[in-house]
């Protein structure tokens, strides 16, 4: 149903057709856009027009659209993840919009995520962060009973805080120097705070950092600009937490 | 002889950020302790000249200076490392970028504000240390505050000074791993603190720029007056 309220925007996305070509900022009209669509349903709308006009539609990554996978990830306007505070691009609504903005969409823009085409990035360099540690790898024979291992309930909330990290990459686009610390920190103390991450503590700590510093990945110069954006609300504790775990294990551990 | 872990204090950006902030600590431990002699100059020369005699006729004085200048060696290269790393790191091209308010000045001038200190400490070393003693240290450094172009550069470096260890102080403490809801408030409270003491550097230049002491002298207080 076409209401009164339906308006138009111009969109102008990233566009780049493979990783090693040249990309360029493209302008696209966007026509009866409803205030209650998501801004990737508005996406959408605009690949349903460029596929019917026979045109290469903008590849995007999305999966849930709930806020809660951490597939999407656009700079819209310069905002990381869109205005919104502590949200998900998916979780951005076209209300937020008025009739005849123009609204650039870019990818992240990070040397450790390099672009495969138009919007979407290869964030791999994060599942190799968590490859080298972020796990528990101890043998611990079948499942216990819930309550055989005693957890302090404000730890289990602080643990659950760092483990609601949706790994979208939004803490290294964000950052002025590309780091993946805040991400780093959340992993590690994810496990860092419970029990059962004990064990492997000091390896996790080493080998997860090691790792991080592989691929290419700024620096932290505590300018919390990751704090800021990530839709988790992941506070940079984490990353003196990971600073911590990590001296300690370079210091007390036989490694 | 195991030493994997002294290297990881070079090869690692976790180890080495912790070079940069326990030397950047230590330094500004030693600023606040330089500030403090600097105040001797209110009581006098004869106080601020026996402190400096003190001081050189103390052997253990060459090696304190040794450790200073290995403190200022190793933040200057591991924070120009973290640097050169992060600018070849950093998000770039994008057509609009905004910040969402975790910078602040500090922050994001520290790299400006690391150079105006380096040029200010070289200034300081030229004119101070190495450099003639023979007229007396405190007439030396009374002399260099009626100047305008010396107490001009001190401003500029103090304040550049200050800039950098209001974000730099606060900083060091989270990339050693102290953070926590109890304390880090009071950490960001006390470097604020620290960075605004720098400016005494300058003040006490600007005091004697100004006349201030001969003023106060003359207004009846018990000041030290310079010639």
């Amino acid at each position: 149903m076409k209401g009164s309220k339906h308006f138009s925007v111009t969109v102008r996305a990233w566009r780049q057709a493979g990783p090693a070509e040249p990309g360029k900022m493209v302008s696209y009209k966007v026509k009866d856009i409803s205030p209650d669509m998501s801004f990737l349903e508005m996406l959408d709308i605009l690949n349903d027009d460029l596929l019917k006009k026979g045109e290469t539609p903008i590849t995007f990554e999305s999966d849930c659209r709930e806020g809660i996978c951490g597939s999407c990830g656009l700079v819209v306007n310069g905002d990381v993840h869109g205005p919104d505070e502590h949200s998900t691009v998916c979780q951005l609504h076209m209300r937020r919009f008025s009739d005849g903005d123009v609204i650039t969409v870019e990818p992240w823009r990070v040397k450790a995520f390099p672009i495969l085409k138009d919007l979407a990035v290869d964030r791999s360099a994060l599942d190799r962060v968590i490859a080298a540690g972020g796990f528990v790898s101890i043998n611990t024979g079948a499942a216990a009973d819930a309550n055989a291992t005693p957890v302090e309930k404000d730890k289990a909330e602080e643990a659950m805080d760092a483990a609601a990290c949706i790994g979208c990459g939004a803490c290294v686009t964000s950052c002025p120097n590309g780091a993946g610390m805040l991400f780093t920190g959340a992993k590690i103390s994810q496990l860092a705070l419970l029990p059962q991450g004990g064990p492997e503590r000091a390896k996790r700590a080493l080998s997860m950092v090691a790792a991080m510093d592989k691929e290419g990945f700024g620096n932290c110069t505590n300018e919390y600009e990751c704090e800021a954006v990530c839709p988790k609300d992941i506070k940079v504790a984490n990353i003196a937490r990971m600073n911590r775990e990590f001296l300690l294990a370079n210091l007390f551990s036989k490694r | 002889m195991e030493i994997t872990f002294i290297k990881r204090f070079i090869t690692t950006s976790i180890g080495r950020k912790a070079v940069m902030a326990v030397s950047g600590l230590l330094l500004g431990g030693f600023m606040l302790v330089h500030l403090a002699e600097n105040l001797l100059l209110f009581k006098g020369e004869a106080a601020y000249n026996g402190w400096v005699d003190m001081l050189l006729s103390n052997p253990v004085t060459p090696l304190l200076e040794l450790g200073l200048l290995f403190l200022f060696l190793a933040h200057i290269i591991t924070g120009a490392w973290v640097r050169v790393e992060d600018f070849l790191n950093a998000p770039s091209g994008y057509e609009a970028r905004k910040w969402q308010g975790g910078r602040t000045i500090g922050s994001a001038t520290m790299l400006y504000t690391a150079a105006a200190v380096l040029a200010y400490l070289a200034y300081h070393m030229l004119t101070f240390r190495f450099t003639d003693h023979s007229m007396g240290f405190y007439q030396m450094v009374t002399y260099a505050f009626r100047d305008p172009v010396f107490v001009a550069v001190y401003v500029a470096g103090s304040a550049a000074l200050a800039l950098h260890l209001s974000h730099g102080m606060q900083s060091a403490f989270q990339t050693l791993g102290v953070n926590h809801p109890k304390y880090t408030p009071l950490i960001k409270i006390g470097g604020i603190l620290v960075a605004v003491a720098m400016t005494g550097f300058a003040l006490i230049s600007v005091y004697y720029l100004l006349g201030i002491d001969i003023k106060a002298a003359q207004a009846g207080y018990n000041v030290v007056i310079i010639r």
